[in-house]
Formats: structure tokens, C-alpha cells, sequence
């Protein structure tokens, strides 16, 4: 057993979870402190965004633990994990999980709104990070009519409006193109860093990856850290 | 929780449920127009008290039949009616001559001013039939011009057939038609008892009728499920915890079930126009009959809501929304057995207690009879998903078509299930009602000994007509083969009160030998028979006996002393070649022992000769042989009533139940047509993105409307058979409740699937153009 490092915001420890007879998660240890970017990188199928999906506490490992600032989430109600994600973490996926029946705009502002922020307040907020993502002018636009990478974009905002201490973000260039991708890494990490929340990034990339500050690769469901050659 | 964060919940998922582009309000139409098609149907049904009533006020009001003995002297506000009913093909049309003996005689309602003679005052609907190119013999049977149009208030439907024709010299008489009254009116309407398994199938009818609509309704508000499912995904994955979820899912669902409320209301009030103007099965109304009670309306209005918002709980309660539902369409849990059996289950021990009361003992209970069935046929939208469910699993190998098809209902065959629910619960419900039908059929339904292929069409004379020349008048009409006509007259061996005394017969010889078996038979000959078949002394040796040639008779003598009685006592003397015959077992009417051709009374006796009515025999392949048969009764008597032969004669209650059913029937069939289309479009929508998908890279459009044929027939299919079973089980159990013996009714049960089955044909066939226009690859990039 490792003891979770001093200062550290959210730490697992030996956490497994099966699907069938599919191990995705076969003790893996994951920890991560505030503020810094840790890319979680593997091989297709190993196990990587099932690890993601655990921390952030929408799937429940089978067994092991995780606790974010020293509460054990794998215990936590369901109202307790859903006021966490909707108040400190932020999520962005490679795809689909802006509302299509929202506008970009009331998109980046419904976690506002779901903490039971005026629409108008919320909205403003939202404007602001749109701003900084460069996608202010799609407001009045659905999801379903912008491209991948200003999808991500906003998805990028909307995962930032509540000001989170943790993001996890799913290969959120997975579907760009390289260019594209890139400029969402920047805008992201940028948007990150100056608000000092912790990002976990999966990702099979290493240009990707580039931008964290540590990597853990997974493999068969067992993770490791990688220390990097610079 | 807060009643602050609730409503703001609610008012979250109603902005769901309006915003959201042009897909969203698609999506939005398409639950308005389904539950709204719900809700008329339901306001229609809170109609229907009203509905009876008002047509039995009517008939009530316009009631002129004098039910006293008494008739009362002619004075200035009597007036002289007489119903003169005919029947036009099926239609029956109510007709009556009327005569004002005074100034003060009442107008019948709806009417104006009184006909002259020869004019008459008719419905609208008759005024259109009457001149109407193929109504020629009606014309001529009704031979008044109109004058005038009868007014709602004297009819109690927008197409009923009805007229007035005034008359003069009407005569009242004690076996005419004729009535003198000073009023309209029924004087004491007391209602009647009805029999107990009457009132159990009133229920039942109701029940099943409206239960399918419950559940289109229920239908209705989740449509859009998979997308919504996302989209609350998605709001969970923000952070939105599941009781969160399902308030604004609920809210979703109440402004889907009040928008709903609203197009309901417009389509009602749509219908009530159209059906106020139409006619269906024979019925029509007013659009004034259509009022809902406001009670019922104001529970329909408050239950629809709150039935939406229960339903969708429900339904979520059996669904995690989980965040993970935005990357992962994950495959639902296995849905377990045990509580989707308790409905069915709870119903049928609803019914239990009442099997084999029958009719003899008292009203069955109305609680347990409706929510019994209510049970039993909502418990096959409870056990249909699992059984979609455990079989769709078990399938896969296959076409690619058919692969297709399984994999999707394997992911989501809750929508399926969904969908064909409500004709599943319609066509379980119809196999018990027809079962129940079919089975007590013979309780309300009995011989009139009538042998219609003898003699189709009996007419009744109002009085007495000269015997000799009647039947001619309708063996000379087109489409008559022949004409029997009879006279019955009294005969005694003295002139004035005869020690003995019978009834004779006379007719032509095709006349008597429909009523005994004449070896031969020319006009001259008299007959006896040798059984007689009234007054209960089944020899006649008596009166062979009496009848000896060469014995002198007096056809028609007079009684007592009193002068007014007199007959005409016209002499006979019996001829020589009187015969003995066999009577027929199957002989048209019950018939004196002596049997006599005109030519063989003397000519005295033709005054006393007299038909009262005609026995015709039509010929089947004469178009309307009917038609000119009445005009032919009417011609010779407008008072005549004809009747057609037939073996046997329903119940008229029963009969207006079943109609009722059929009636409902029709519009619940239409409804759910229009909601399987609607769901059909809906399904095929959400799965535009995948099907261009698929023929972006090359599958047949063949394959892909296979598929999506497939992925109708299958729930289909399941669920007709599940509701056959549960139809089956209801009817049995009805039945012998009932106390009739159970037999199964394999041509109803084939008919009701059959109809089943053919409206979600048609269904599909009209969903297919939109099918293949939606698979194009232009459709990738809609979302
Ligand atoms: N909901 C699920 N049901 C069944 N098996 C699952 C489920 N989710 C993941 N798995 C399995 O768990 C394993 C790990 O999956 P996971 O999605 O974590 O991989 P990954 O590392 O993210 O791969 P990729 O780089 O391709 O996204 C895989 O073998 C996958 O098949
Ligand atoms: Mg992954």
C-alpha cells in the first residue's frame, strides 16, 4: 500500500472494476495534485476511460478508493457526487455531451443554472468564458450547427464556467484535426492554469500529452507513472 | 427539498421540452398532437351521458302514442297521428301523418307549422336523400312535396330520417295506427331495470375502450425517450443528481401533457363539428349533444397532467439516467418478472369472486368488474417490455436486414414495447369483449320462427282491405314472386247464434298450401284439415264431422239479439268435394281447420272477405325488390306497416351495445393509427443520423426498410400474441362470471389480431416514403 502523497487533491488506490469477464480496472493507483496536468495515456481498450470515469465518480469501481480532498467519494450519495461534479469538477469528452436542444451559450451556462444562478448571471459567466475560448460569436448557435472543434471549444467553457477545481477531459481532441486540437490543448491548459484547477487528460496522442505535466500510462488495467526524459 | 428548486425544475424541463430548435419543437408537436388526439377522445367520452340523454330527452319530448285506453273526444286541440315507419335499404326512417282537428293542436317539435295534405316537413337528411339520383322509389313511395324542415329540437340526430306529412281524414279505429292526442310528450318516463350482464359489458366496453387511450397517453408524453435520455445524461454528467433529473424530466412531460391539453381541446372541439355533422354506424347526433360534463372534463383536465408527470417518474424510476449515457448507449439492466405479474395477477383476483354469479343474482360490483380489467389490461403494458425483453435476446443470426432490426430492440426495447402497448391492450380488450359477445349472443337473441326463406317481407294493413285483388297489386311489382293473402271469417251451422261455430280460410290455392299439403288444388275446392292448430284440441274430428257435403252453413252469422252485431250470414252449402288434408307442421300462421278457395263461397260472402295483411316472396336477384315491394304497401295503404322475416331478433340493448363498441372501436383504431405513425415517424428520426450513416458507406436502402420493418413486426407480432393471451384469459373469465359455457371464439380472436395487424401495416406502409427520403447521406450531418 502507498500512502497518498502529501498535498495531494484526489488520490485511488487499487481500484478494479470488471465488466463481465473483461477486467478494465485491475488495481490501478492514480493521485494528483492542485493544479497540475496529468495525462493518462495507453493503448486502445486498456482501461483509460473507465480509470477517468472512476475518479470522477460517475462509475463505481468494484472495489479500492478514491478520495478528493480527504473524503472518500466511492461511499458518497449520489446527490453528494452529483453537487461535486456540478460545483468543483468539470467534464470534457471527445463528443456529445452538449444538450443539442441548447444553444452554446445556455449550454456553457447550464451548470451555472443547475446551481441555481439567474439566468441572466449565468449567462454573462458563460459569455466570458466563450470569450476566452474563442467562441463568443456561436452563442445563438445549437451544437448541431458548429463544427467538431468549436464544439469542443464550447464544451471546454462550459466544463470551466464553474470554476472547478478538477477537469477531466476524455480525449477532448480525439476527433480534431491536429491544428485544431492543438489550439484547443492551449486554450485549455491556458484556461486551466490560470485558475489553478488540475486537469486529468486521457489520451493516446503524445503531442497531446506534451502539454502536462506528468504521464501515467495504462496498461491491461494496471497504471504507472513515467518519468519524463527532460 | 424546496417547493422553490422544484418549480425550478419543472420550469427547467418545460424549457426543455419548447426550446430546442426545429427538432425540438418536432419533437413537441408530435406529443401534442398525441396526447391531444388523447384528450378528445377522452372529452368525447365524458360526452357520452350527455349524449344519451339528450337524445332520449328528445325522444321523450316528440313521443306521440297515446298509452291510455282513453281517447279523447275530438276537440280544438286534438290532433290525429299515425306512424308510418319505413325503412330505406337499411335505413330506417321515422314517419309520421298527422292531422289537426283544431286550432289549438299542438306542432310537433322542431316543427314550424302543420303539412297541408300532401306536403310534408322532413329532416335535412332525408331532404339530401330524398333528392338524391337513386332515390327515385323512395320519391315515389313519399309522394309529398316538402314544404318545410324539421328543427334540431325534433330530432335527435343531425342525420337522422324523419318527416311529417299531413292527412286528412284519418280514422280512429280500434285496430289502426291512429292516435288523437293533445300533447307531444312522453307522460311518465320510468326508467327500466337492466339486466346485470348487460350493465357488466356497458362497463367492460368502457374500460376497454378507454384504457388504450391511458396508455397512448402515456405513450405520447415520452416520446422522444432515447434523445431525452441523452440529453438528461448530459445533465447528469454536469451535475445534476437523479432526483434532480427526474423533476426535470417531469417538467418535460407537463408541458408536453399541457400543450397537449390545449390541441386536445382544439381537436374536440374539431370533432365535435365533424361528428355533429356525420354519421357512424348508423348513429348521429348534434354537435350540442357533444358538451362534456364539466366534471368529467375538469378530471381529464387534472389527470392528464398528473397522470404525465406519475408516468414519467415511473418510467425513470426503472431507468439510472447515468452521465455515462452521453458517450456509452450502454444496454439496459435485464428486467425481472415477478412485479410486472402483479397487475394481471391483482386483476384476475379482482374478478374471481364474482365467477358463475350469472344474471340471476343482482348487479355485478362495478369497482371490482373495472378495476379487474383495468388491472388485467394494463398488466400487458407491464409484462410486454420483458417479454420483447427474453425473447429479443434469444435472436441475432440472420439477415443483415434482421440483424439489424434485433440488435436495436436487444439496446432499446423499451421504445418498441412502448409503441405497440397501446394496440396491444386494444386488441386483448376486443378478444374478451367479442368472446364475451359471441358467447351470450344466444341468451339475447331469440327464434322468431320466422323462415325468411319462405316469405321475406310481411305486410300489415291498418284496416281491413277487400280480400280479392290485393295480392295481385304485388305479384304484378317488380321484383315479387309471389303474394300470399289471406282472410280468416267465422262460420256456424245456424244463422244467428249456431250452436257451432269456427273460423274458416280463405285463400287462392298458393295461398293454402302454405299452410297445408294439397294433393291437388283448383279455385272451387274446400279442405279440412285433420289436426287443427288452435285452442289446444289438436284433433279436428269435430269439425270434419260438421263440414259433411250437402250441409248447409252460414258464413258470418250475427250474435245475440243486438242489431249492431249482425252479420252477413250469407248461406253455404258445403260441396260435395270437400277433401281431408294434412296440415303443414311449418305452416305460414296459425290457421282455421277449414280451408276454402273464393270460387267455392257464394257471392254473398265477398263483403265479408277481408286481408289483413300480405306474406311476400321477393325475387333475390331483383335489385331492390324490397324497395318496390313497400312502395307497393304504401301505394295501397300509407299506413301499412312492412316488416322483413328474419329467424331470429337480438336483444335491442344488446344489440345497441355492441354497436356502441364498433362505434368506439372505429375511433379508438383511428386514434391508434395516428399515434403508432406518429411514434413510427419519432423512431425513425431519432435514427436518421445512423441509417444515412449506413448508406454513406453503402448498404441497400432494401436492407435498411427490411430492417426497419423488422423492428416493427417483431414487437408487434409479440405483443398481439401477448394479447391474445391476456384477451383470452379476460374473456374466459368474463364469460364465466357470466355463467356461460367458455368456448373459444378462434374467428374473433383471428379477426380482432388480423385488425390489429392491419393497422400497423398501414402504419407502416405510409411511414415508409419518409423513411426513404430520410435516408440520404445529406442526413449525417442533422442533428
Ligand atoms: N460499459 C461497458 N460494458 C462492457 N465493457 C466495457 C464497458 N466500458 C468499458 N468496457 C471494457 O473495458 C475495457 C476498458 O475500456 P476503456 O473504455 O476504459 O478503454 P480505453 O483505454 O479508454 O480505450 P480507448 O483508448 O479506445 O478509449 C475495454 O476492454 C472495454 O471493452
Ligand atoms: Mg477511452
Amino acid at each position: 500500500m502507498t500512502t497518498s502523497p502529501p498535498g495531494s487533491l484526489l488520490t485511488a488506490h487499487d481500484l478494479r472494476k470488471a465488466y463481465g469477464p473483461t477486467h478494465a480496472l485491475d488495481g490501478a493507483e492514480f493521485s494528483i495534485h492542485p493544479g497540475e496536468i496529468v495525462a493518462i495515456m495507453g493503448p486502445s481498450g486498456s482501461g483509460k476511460s473507465t480509470l477517468l470515469h472512476c475518479l470522477a465518480g460517475i462509475v463505481p469501481p468494484d472495489s479500492g478508493s478514491i478520495t478528493y480532498n480527504g473524503r472518500e467519494l466511492t461511499t458518497m450519495s449520489d446527490a453528494r457526487r452529483s453537487a461535486l461534479r456540478r460545483s468543483e469538477f468539470g467534464f470534457v469528452f471527445q463528443f456529445g455531451q452538449l444538450v443539442p436542444e441548447l444553444t452554446c451559450v445556455e449550454n456553457v451556462a447550464l451548470p451555472l443554472r443547475l446551481n441555481g444562478t439567474s439566468r441572466k448571471d449565468a449567462e454573462k459567466a458563460a459569455l466570458t468564458w466563450m470569450e476566452r475560448l474563442e467562441v463568443d460569436d456561436l452563442k445563438a448557435k445549437r451544437p448541431g450547427e458548429v463544427s467538431g472543434g468549436q464544439g469542443q471549444r464550447v464544451a471546454v467553457a462550459r466544463a470551466l464556467v464553474t470554476g472547478p477545481r478538477l477537469l477531466f477531459a476524455d480525449e477532448p481532441t480525439g476527433a480534431l484535426d491536429s491544428s485544431n486540437g492543438e489550439r484547443v490543448m492551449e486554450l485549455l491548459t491556458e484556461a486551466a492554469r490560470s485558475t489553478n484547477a488540475a486537469v486529468v487528460l486521457v489520451t493516446h496522442e503524445t503531442r497531446v500529452a506534451a502539454y502536462s505535466d506528468r504521464e501515467v500510462v495504462v496498461r491491461d488495467g494496471k497504471s504507472r507513472d513515467m518519468e519524463r526524459a527532460v | 427539498m424546496s417547493p422553490r428548486q422544484w418549480a425550478k425544475d419543472l420550469a427547467l424541463g418545460a424549457r426543455f421540452a419548447v426550446s430546442g430548435g426545429r427538432e425540438g419543437w418536432v419533437r413537441m408537436t408530435l406529443t401534442a398532437v398525441g396526447v391531444g388526439l388523447g384528450v378528445a377522445l377522452l372529452l368525447l367520452c365524458t360526452a357520452l351521458p350527455n349524449v344519451f340523454a339528450a337524445r332520449a330527452k328528445v325522444e321523450d319530448a316528440r313521443f306521440d302514442y297515446a298509452y291510455s285506453a282513453k281517447t279523447p273526444p275530438k276537440a280544438d286541440n286534438t290532433f290525429l297521428i299515425a306512424a308510418t315507419d319505413t325503412t330505406w335499404h337499411d335505413d330506417d326512417i321515422r314517419g309520421r301523418l298527422v292531422e289537426p282537428e283544431g286550432e289549438r293542436a299542438p306542432l310537433p317539435p322542431g316543427v314550424g307549422s302543420f303539412p297541408g295534405k300532401g306536403e310534408m316537413v322532413v329532416s335535412p337528411a332525408l331532404r339530401d336523400l330524398l333528392a338524391s339520383d337513386d332515390a327515385e322509389l323512395l320519391r315515389q313511395r313519399l309522394p309529398y312535396t316538402i314544404t318545410g324542415t324539421i328543427g334540431e329540437s325534433g330530432l335527435i340526430g343531425s342525420h337522422e330520417l324523419a318527416y311529417y306529412a299531413g292527412a286528412s281524414g284519418l280514422k280512429l279505429t280500434d285496430v289502426s295506427p291512429v292516435h288523437r292526442l293533445t300533447e307531444y310528450g312522453k307522460p311518465d318516463a320510468k326508467p327500466e331495470k337492466t339486466d346485470p350482464v348487460l350493465l357488466l359489458m356497458v362497463l367492460v366496453v368502457f374500460v376497454v375502450l378507454l384504457t388504450p387511450v391511458a396508455v397512448f397517453i402515456a405513450a405520447a408524453v415520452r416520446f422522444g425517450g432515447e434523445r431525452r435520455d441523452r440529453r438528461l445524461a448530459a445533465l447528469r454528467l454536469v451535475g445534476s443528481d437523479s432526483h434532480m433529473t427526474r423533476r426535470i424530466a417531469a417538467g418535460e412531460a407537463l408541458a408536453g401533457a399541457v400543450l397537449g391539453l390545449v390541441v386536445g381541446t382544439g381537436f374536440f372541439l374539431l370533432g365535435r363539428q365533424t361528428l355533429g355533422s356525420t354519421e357512424v354506424l348508423g348513429v348521429s347526433v348534434w354537435p350540442g349533444y357533444l358538451d362534456p360534463s364539466p366534471t368529467l372534463a375538469a378530471l381529464v383536465a387534472v389527470a392528464v397532467p398528473v397522470a404525465a408527470v406519475l408516468v414519467t417518474l415511473l418510467a425513470m424510476r426503472g431507468v439510472v439516467v447515468e452521465p455515462l449515457g452521453v458517450v456509452r448507449a450502454a444496454r439496459q439492466r435485464r428486467r425481472r418478472l415477478w412485479w410486472r405479474l402483479l397487475p394481471p395477477l391483482a386483476g384476475l383476483a379482482m374478478l374471481y369472486p364474482m365467477i358463475g354469479k350469472g344474471r340471476g343474482n343482482g348487479d355485478f360490483n362495478k369497482y371490482l368488474v373495472t378495476g379487474g380489467v383495468l388491472l388485467l389490461l394494463i398488466g400487458i403494458t407491464a409484462l410486454l417490455p420483458w417479454v420483447v425483453d427474453a425473447v429479443v435476446v434469444r435472436l441475432g443470426k440472420g439477415a443483415l436486414s434482421w440483424q439489424l432490426a434485433v440488435r436495436r430492440l436487444q439496446l432499446s426495447s423499451g421504445t418498441a414495447a412502448r409503441m405497440v402497448n397501446g394496440i396491444a391492450v386494444a386488441v386483448a380488450g376486443a378478444i374478451a369483449l367479442q368472446m364475451l359477445f359471441t358467447g351470450t349472443q344466444s341468451q339475447y337473441t331469440k327464434a322468431t320462427g320466422e323462415d325468411p326463406a319462405r316469405v321475406q317481407m310481411q305486410v300489415e294493413f291498418s284496416d281491413r282491405k277487400p280480400l280479392s285483388g290485393v295480392e295481385r297489386e304485388f305479384t304484378g311489382a317488380k321484383g315479387v314472386r309471389a303474394a300470399v293473402n289471406l282472410a280468416n271469417l267465422q262460420y256456424g251451422d245456424a244463422r244467428r247464434d249456431p250452436e257451432n261455430s269456427n273460423g274458416l280460410t280463405v285463400g287462392d290455392c298458393t295461398a293454402l298450401r302454405e299452410l297445408a299439403t294439397l294433393p291437388s288444388c283448383k279455385d272451387g275446392d274446400v279442405f279440412v284439415t285433420r289436426t287443427r292448430s288452435h285452442y289446444g284440441t289438436p284433433s279436428n274430428a269435430d269439425e270434419i264431422a260438421l263440414v259433411k257435403p250437402g250441409r248447409r252453413l252460414y258464413i258470418d252469422p250475427s250474435y245475440g239479439g243486438d242489431t249492431t252485431e249482425r252479420g252477413i250470414e250469407a248461406l253455404w252449402t258445403v260441396p260435395a268435394n270437400v277433401r281431408v288434408v294434412e296440415a303443414r307442421k311449418d305452416s305460414l300462421q296459425n290457421y282455421n281447420g277449414l280451408l276454402v278457395t273464393p270460387a267455392a263461397l257464394p257471392a254473398k260472402a265477398a263483403p265479408a272477405l277481408f286481408s289483413e295483411g300480405v306474406y311476400v316472396r321477393l325475387d333475390p336477384s331483383v335489385p331492390d325488390s324490397r324497395e318496390y315491394a313497400r312502395n307497393v304497401a304504401a301505394r295501397i295503404d300509407p299506413l301499412a306497416g312492412t316488416y322483413s322475416w328474419s329467424a331470429t331478433q337480438e336483444n335491442e340493448k344488446y344489440t345497441s351495445i355492441r354497436t356502441g363498441l364498433y362505434v368506439g372501436s372505429a375511433f379508438v383504431l383511428a386514434l391508434i393509427g395516428a399515434s403508432l405513425l406518429v411514434s413510427q415517424l419519432e423512431q425513425l428520426r431519432e435514427r436518421r443520423k445512423l441509417l444515412s450513416a449506413l448508406v454513406a458507406f453503402g448498404a441497400r436502402r432494401r436492407t435498411l426498410s427490411l430492417s426497419v420493418l423488422w423492428q416493427t413486426a417483431l414487437p408487434v407480432g409479440l405483443g398481439l400474441l401477448l394479447a391474445t393471451t391476456v384477451g383470452v384469459t379476460l374473456g374466459s373469465v368474463l364469460l364465466k362470471m357470466t355463467r356461460t359455457p367458455v368456448a373459444m371464439d378462434w374467428a374473433s380472436v383471428l379477426t380482432m389480431t388480423g385488425v390489429g395487424a392491419a393497422v400497423v401495416a398501414v402504419v407502416t406502409l405510409l411511414s415508409l416514403p419518409p423513411l426513404l427520403r430520410m435516408m440520404r447521406p445529406e442526413g449525417l450531418r442533422t442533428e
